[in-house]
């Protein structure tokens, strides 16, 4: 597609626009264009400019620089910091996910060992995830309370783009959870049957190990200690699962806040024209409604009565005064 | 050759490389130009958080300087005042102003006057002046365009500022496409002639090098085509759905507004028809009436059983893949109501005004012939109670066009019928349409029984009855 920079030829404009508003000596509109030194590019520019232009000389200490320091980027308001915040907790979830998904797939492989730091691992980071999550939402609540009127507009839509990625966030953490979750649930069912086997031949060399005499006491004990550390190991894969599913159940309350906050795409809701016509809309109402305010706040009994008590305050500390003095 | 990434391709451009938080301001214009092709989620997602137009009053607002200003305008006088305005006061760090077609050096040299305190950082020209509602298909909004059937004796002032709207519009549209293409006119039209020869001059002569392109192997070609010559196609009326919609009810900028209809649920109010956003849309656009209400009923066949297997929860398995597709969920049913809003809306009115009859005989004053026929048919559907008057007054203005020498007495009577019938609509009305359009002023064969070759043929299809709902095809493809 065909572009075309008009950047350098409006510089070469303002500079010389510049030079020709402020020279040292200062000399007024009229003369600037009578005098030679400008050149016919300058003369022909200066009679473009209105002639009743004023150009005061640009002075050593001149406020034109305070004012060229304002047009720098100012202190934002306070809510920006917010937002911000609001985004590094999101990159920090987006990280520990990508930790989170790299320690299910350590879990979910097949190891010899009981796997339980993996377990504990994954534990920490799923509440750590869930964590930031919650108190990106609560911030983000938060966001939309405060009642500044000025930039409403804008924190809107910083609401809005904010609510969407977070939304976006929390269905990809659910997604990983579930799957996670669907893949334990096989490997418990799997699992079981072969750990039960491991159990079994560990006990049957220890067994081989110990004495005779124990035979008959000793294989009752066996199948007990069996049923017993098959039991603990579904109590703790039950556990571990209600937890997941427990903390899907958080997230999916959080979309639903979430989504009352997100634009449909497709909507008229999301077209540019709409939003800029009904902005106009309300900040005509509000200011209506402002004037009116303001009439019946004048017009109010209120008034009255405030200036009416005032000078009566007035007339009695003159009395108390003029008591003072006579007595 | 499609029009819509052009624009949203301009757009990601003048967003992308600015950083932090943005504002962006627009005309009356532009703002059409840009929501048609670009979303408010999009805006966000390039971290443009307001919106507003030049007109707003910058000194009642406060100034947010931690936000930075795209201007994105039209390079008219009116906007370069409101500019200067702006520029004296301004109330965002910086400014990045992009303007939809050429500059000329003046309006440069205002705004460098006035960009007193440096806050423009850069100024190009992003050749976007158009309005991309299809694919294929752009439009310039120009508002007052029955000026040009004026004659050009007299020679309006809203002449000279509609020619250069179009000329404007045509060359951002092959600035867009890179292309500079042959230029030919219709040889009896005067406005016609008058834009392809500025559009040319412009083109080659003014601003040649703006437009000197790689030469490619088949030349783009722009033919200017006057819309007088072939009068009979806007009068019937449309039985695709994206015609019919705009016949009916009427889209702006990919916009329907359904306020005045009753029983309309509150968020089907005003609704969007886009091919880009909207699959279903996409495929139905060019359907007719017939075969819509099918899709559209298989649509909300689909879609209820997808509710209803949604409905019974058997584990949390199930709820939780509900809840994740949630969203799409949502999206689909409000696509559902609206199509169904649409065409219950569009059936409710056919069946009221009886477009189905009158768009018979429309398409037998457009195609067959038969002169008494035609008499008979304009007559009882003038009588006739529920026909509504701007049908009315398209039946006999198709009457006209087509026998306007035949039988001046049958016209007249029509004309006093219709006066008649309608008060608002007078005669003089349909002679002004004949005096722009009628027999003398068209140039091509529109009823094909001009030459003797195919008055015969008309003849001999006469004989053979045939009733068919759209048999009229448009003549450019003659």
């Amino acid at each position: 597609m065909a572009t075309r920079n008009r950047t350098p030829l409006f510089r070469k404009y303002r500079d010389a626009l510049r030079h020709v508003r402020a020279p040292a000596g200062a000399p007024s509109a009229s003369s600037s264009s009578s005098s030679p030194g400008g050149g016919p590019a300058v003369v022909e520019m200066a009679s473009l400019l209105r002639p009743d232009r004023n150009y005061a000389p640009l002075s050593t200490d001149d406020p034109s620089a305070s004012s060229r320091g304002a047009a720098t980027v100012g202190l934002p308001p306070a809510w920006v910091d917010v937002s911000e915040e609001i985004s590094a907790n999101m990159q920090r979830a987006k990280t520990k996910m990508a930790e989170l998904a790299k320690a299910h797939a350590k879990a979910l492989m097949p190891s010899f060992g009981d796997g339980r730091d993996d377990q504990r691992a994954i534990e920490i980071l799923t509440h750590e995830i869930t964590d930031l999550l919650k108190r990106s939402e609560k911030k983000l609540q938060k966001l939309s309370m405060k009642d500044s009127s000025e930039d409403s507009n804008v924190r809107k839509n910083v609401q809005r783009s904010l609510a969407t990625d977070l939304q976006t966030l929390s269905m990809e953490f659910r997604k990983k959870q579930s799957t996670y979750l669907k893949q334990l649930r096989q490997q418990k069912e799997g699992q079981d049957g072969v750990d039960l086997e491991m159990n079994m031949n560990g006990s049957k060399s220890t067994f081989e190990l110990e004495d005779d005499e124990f035979e008959d006491v000793g294989f009752t004990e066996v199948q007990m200690s069996k049923l017993k550390k098959s039991e603990a190991f579904t109590r703790e894969r039950e556990r571990e699962i209600e937890q997941v599913a427990q903390s899907v159940n958080e997230l999916a309350q959080i979309m639903k806040d979430l989504s009352v906050l997100v634009i449909d795409q497709g909507t008229i809701v999301d077209r540019i024209d709409y939003n800029v016509q009904n902005v106009a809309a309300s900040v005509e109402e509000g200011y209506k409604q402002l004037q009116k305010a303001e009439r019946t706040q004048k017009k109010g009994g209120m008034v009255m009565c405030a200036t009416v008590l005032v000078i009566l305050i007035f007339i009695l500390i003159i009395l108390l005064v003029l008591k003072k003095i006579l007595f | 050759m499609v029009l819509i990434p052009l624009i949203r391709d301009y757009i990601d451009r003048m967003l992308q490389d600015i950083s932090g938080m943005k504002v962006l301001i627009l005309d009356p214009q532009t703002v059409g130009m840009v929501s048609v092709v670009y979303s408010q989620s999009d805006l966000l997602r390039k971290e443009v958080f307001l919106v507003e137009t030049v007109d707003d009053a910058s000194s009642s607002r406060a100034s947010m300087a931690h936000l930075k200003a795209v201007y994105f305008l039209r390079p008219s006088s009116d906007n370069v005042q409101k500019l200067r305005r702006h520029l004296s006061a301004p109330r965002f760090a910086e400014c990045h102003l992009f303007f939809s077609n050429i500059l000329k050096i003046p309006q440069i040299q205002v705004l460098a006057d006035s960009d007193e305190q440096e806050v423009v950082q850069q100024i190009q020209e992003f050749y976007a002046d158009f309005c991309a509602i299809d694919p294929f298909h752009f439009t310039l909004n120009i508002h007052n365009n029955h000026i040009y059937m004026l004659p050009t004796v007299v020679d309006p002032p809203g002449m000279q500022s509609f020619c250069d709207r179009a000329v404007d519009g045509i060359a951002s549209v092959f600035l867009a496409l890179k292309r500079r293409p042959v230029i030919r006119y219709q040889r009896t039209s005067d406005v016609a002639k008058r834009i392809a020869q500025e559009t040319s001059r412009l083109m080659y002569e003014q601003e040649s090098g703006l437009f000197d392109f790689r030469r490619t192997e088949n030349s783009s070609l722009l033919l200017v085509i006057d819309r007088r010559d072939d009068p009979v196609t806007p009068l019937l009326n449309q039985w695709t759905y994206q015609a019919m919609v705009h016949e009916l009810i009427g889209i702006e900028n990919n916009k329907v507004d359904l306020k005045e209809f009753a029983n309309v649920p509150k968020d089907q109010q005003e609704v969007v028809l886009s091919a880009v956003q909207d699959d279903f849309f996409r495929v139905n656009m060019f359907e007719n009436f017939g075969d819509l209400g099918m899709n559209v009923k298989r649509m909300v066949d689909d879609f209820q059983h997808l509710s209803k297997s949604s409905q019974n929860f058997q584990s949390i398995d199930d709820m939780a893949k509900f809840v994740s597709n949630y969203p799409e969920y949502r999206k689909t049913h409000g696509n559902v109501t609206k199509h169904v809003a649409l065409v219950s809306e569009m059936s409710r009115m056919v069946e009221e005004r009886k477009l189905m009859q009158v768009s018979q005989t429309e398409q037998e004053l457009a195609c067959a012939s038969g002169q008494a026929a035609a008499f008979e048919a304009v007559t009882s559907l003038l009588n006739n109670e529920s026909v509504s008057d701007i049908d009315r007054l398209r039946l006999v203005m198709l009457y006209a066009l087509r026998y306007e020498k035949e039988s001046p007495v049958q016209l007249m009577q029509l004309f006093n019928k219709l006066a008649s019938r309608s008060a608002k609509y007078k005669s003089g009305l349909v002679q002004f349409l004949l005096k722009q359009a009628g027999v003398d002023k068209r140039t091509g064969d529109l009823y094909g029984n001009r030459d003797l070759l195919n008055i015969a043929r008309n003849m001999a299809r006469g004989l053979k009855v045939d009733t068919k709902v759209c048999p009229h095809s448009y003549v450019t493809f003659a």
